[in-house]
């Protein structure tokens, strides 16, 4: 399957080029962060289809991730 | 009877001896629910217009809201407000921690200290019993004895305590108020009118359970909470680095605030930052009432110059900018030593890291000299003259005693051109986050009542590409441009404000609220249903919100403010010298345009005076 991935602020250099990873059937939003080589920690916002997603999200072909560092807070 | 709340606030006067309760009715705490609504709402009845902040004439208000104390993580703050002695408007300043629930469980929803004492007192109020109890011998006393006096005096250590330090009785007017050592009432100098009315502490001790209306409800909600705070990737973040996370994103970002906002990005950041803090200074995590988010760091130290305690608050972002790369100091037990002392001595750290940046920068370009400083070299990078400089504050000694009264009045004392490396917002000096690598956040900077507030609105970065998702149920659908300065970015910041706006008026911690962590929207109007029993809706909780924002406006307007005050600073009308925002600057004119536009979304005039229509709108017609 096939994803497509937004990566914003210093996330960017982590960006394959046209925004699209392959991945196997049953990969997990960790497995894609993995691939890319983004940390966990390195993880602010998280978004998979304009909804509030988790680390362990099961990913679909098609779906769109947005991934934003943590860049503010009280 | 009432649900989430008590029904009764209490009135102190030091001046008399007295207090009294009163007891408004349903309509009224519905209509203002808490927090930042009390602060505004009581200011404006009890005050005449033009008093000085540290005369008996001031009042300071203690506020908690109608679902402080249910069992839910970040249901346990409270605010503190007053006329601020550092801007003269509207202040208020949030902390966590465990007095609020406390206080709620003691008999009452919030606190209006009238007058002024003619000796020393500290207020002991436990489950609907009062006392003004005399403090000489806590007068001196750091925040940390004064605990632990208390403490043995009441024969309790169940005791929550909210105190000031010996800055606060010095009327350093950044002083803040802390509880439990470790949860601060930060910003806007509320500790020097606690100062001025001669009230050190107000502890209290309640065992009175919180009546809600739908208990298994609330109990639901929190199980649902607590699950998605374990899991959402921003709660995961805050548990295991606390804030200390930021740092890396926000230097890497280029709008680390660096040598007074001269620049953006500080080449020593990562010595302040997670990991490097988690391998060298962190001992564990702490904790507010209730919550399982556990963002507080605690730091231990043995180290013969800069030793940590565990007991006294461990250093976050804000005071790793404030005396780390503001001042280009990249030791980091220093860094955290000079916060534990802000924290005993009881100093606003965002404020003081603030004043020392503006005093070196002023000694690099020779505005001051070793004649004012004592001998002394102001210079950047210098850890030890940053802690020396922090005691001569707390103490308000030598050239300590000019920068305890803030930026804007140290500025004007020291005169020479100063006033051009001194920045504040109406008075109130800068939290530290770039505005132009963050224009929303800079909107709120300037048009937050307390002067420059980094909470006033969530940080725009996080509603790039689909993060914008995070406010649809706010009515924003657009993706945010962090670096955009135009009427998008303004609409954004409209909606934010309100977003935001609701957990101070709910006193809700924004770690663990809508709409970056865990809480969603529609839960939390679920929530506060299930606590008050009413049948409240999204658009009330704004409704009470933009009542806030109206009323602390008003108050401003009285107090003289005008639409010159909503600015900012100088330096981010210049180009950013280095880093990967070089470059970037905001247009002033720009600017002014959408502060004119954000009157006319408001329904305020070209004054930036709330309309009548407006007030009509809200139902505030006693302010007609």
């Amino acid at each position: 399957m096939e994803v497509t991935v937004a990566l914003y602020e210093t996330l960017k250099t982590h960006c394959p080029e046209g925004g699209r990873v392959r991945l196997k059937a049953g990969a997990r939003v960790a497995d894609l962060l993995a691939r890319l080589g983004i940390a966990e920690d390195d993880v602010g916002v998280l978004v998979v289809n304009r909804k509030d997603a988790r680390f362990d999200q099961l990913l679909g072909d098609g779906d769109i991730v947005t991934v934003i560092p943590p860049m503010g807070g009280g | 009877m009432p649900y989430g709340y008590n029904g009764k606030i209490l009135h102190v006067d030091l001046t008399q001896g007295t207090w009294r309760i009163e007891e408004p009715d349903e309509k009224w705490y519905r209509t203002y629910m808490g927090g930042s609504n009390f602060i505004s709402y009581y200011l404006l009845k009890e005050l005449p217009a033009g008093i000085d902040p540290l005369s008996a004439e001031n009042i300071l208000v203690f506020a908690c809201s109608v679902v402080t104390g249910a069992p839910l993580s970040g249901f346990n703050r409270y605010t503190v407000g007053a006329k601020s002695p550092l801007t003269g408007g509207f202040a208020e300043t949030e902390a966590g921690g465990y007095w609020g629930p406390e206080f709620k469980f003691a008999g009452f929803d919030a606190l209006i200290v009238h007058g002024c004492a003619a000796k020393p007192v500290y207020l002991w109020i436990k489950d609907g019993a009062v006392e003004i109890r005399d403090a000489a011998g806590l007068w001196g006393l750091d925040n940390w004895q004064t605990l632990e006096r208390l403490e043995a005096e009441l024969e309790d250590t169940r005791i929550r305590v909210v105190s000031i330090g010996p800055a606060g009785e010095r009327l350093v007017r950044y002083a803040c108020l802390q509880n439990d050592l470790e949860h601060y009432n930060g910003r806007t100098g509320m500790g020097a009118v606690m100062g001025s009315k001669n009230l050190k502490a107000v502890a209290v001790r309640g065992t009175q359970k919180l009546q809600m209306a739908d208990p298994e409800k609330v109990k639901e909600i929190a199980r649902w909470h607590n699950e998605r705070i374990k899991t959402h990737p921003p709660n995961v973040g805050l548990t295991k680095f606390g804030t200390t996370g930021l740092v890396k994103g926000i230097n890497d970002g280029g709008f680390l605030p660096t040598r007074n906002f001269k620049e953006g990005v500080f080449e020593g950041a990562d010595k302040l930052a997670a990991p490097a803090y988690h391998e060298t200074i962190f001992h564990s995590n702490s904790t507010c009432w209730a919550c399982s988010v556990r963002c507080k760091r605690r730091v231990e130290l043995e180290h013969e110059k800069y030793p940590l305690d565990k007991r006294f608050g461990g250093a976050e972002y804000e005071s790793l900018a404030a005396l780390g790369s503001m001042l280009a100091i990249d030791n980091l037990p220093a860094v955290a030593y000079g916060n534990q002392i802000c924290n005993l001595q009881g100093l606003d750290v965002v404020s003081t890291g603030a004043v020392i940046a503006f005093a070196v920068e002023c000694f690099e370009n020779g505005l001051l000299t070793e004649k004012e400083t004592g001998g002394r070299a102001l210079r950047y990078g210098d850890a030890d003259a940053m802690i020396w400089m922090i005691e001569q504050i707390a103490s308000r000694s030598g050239l300590g005693d000019v920068l305890a009264e803030g930026v804007k009045r140290a500025s004007e004392k020291i005169g020479r051109g100063s006033e051009k490396f001194a920045f504040h917002i109406k008075g109130q000096e800068l939290a530290f986050h770039d505005g132009r690598g963050k224009t929303g956040m800079a909107m709120g900077f300037a048009l937050s009542p307390t002067g420059a507030d980094h909470i006033e609105t969530p940080h725009d970065v996080a509603f790039q590409g689909e993060g914008v998702s995070k406010l649809y149920p706010m009515g924003l659908y657009d993706p945010v441009d962090p670096l955009k300065t135009d009427e998008a970015k303004m609409r954004f910041f409209f909606i934010g404000q309100k977003a935001w706006g609701i957990n101070n008026v709910l006193n809700l911690c924004n770690f663990t609220s809508v709409p970056i962590h865990a809480m969603t929207f529609g839960r939390l109007v679920e929530a506060v249903g299930a606590v008050t029993g009413w049948d409240v809706s999204l658009h009330e909780l704004v409704q009470a919100t933009e009542r806030s924002n109206v009323m602390a406006r008003i108050f401003n307007n009285r107090e003289g403010f005008t639409p010159k005050d909503d600015t900012l600073i100088s330096r981010w009308f210049e180009e950013m010298p280095g880093g990967p925002l070089k470059g970037k600057r905001i247009d002033p004119d720009t600017f002014r345009d959408l502060v004119a536009l954000y009157y006319d979304m408001s329904g305020w005039d070209k004054e930036g005076r709330p309309t009548r229509g407006k007030l009509v709108e809200l139902g505030l017609y006693w302010l007609l």
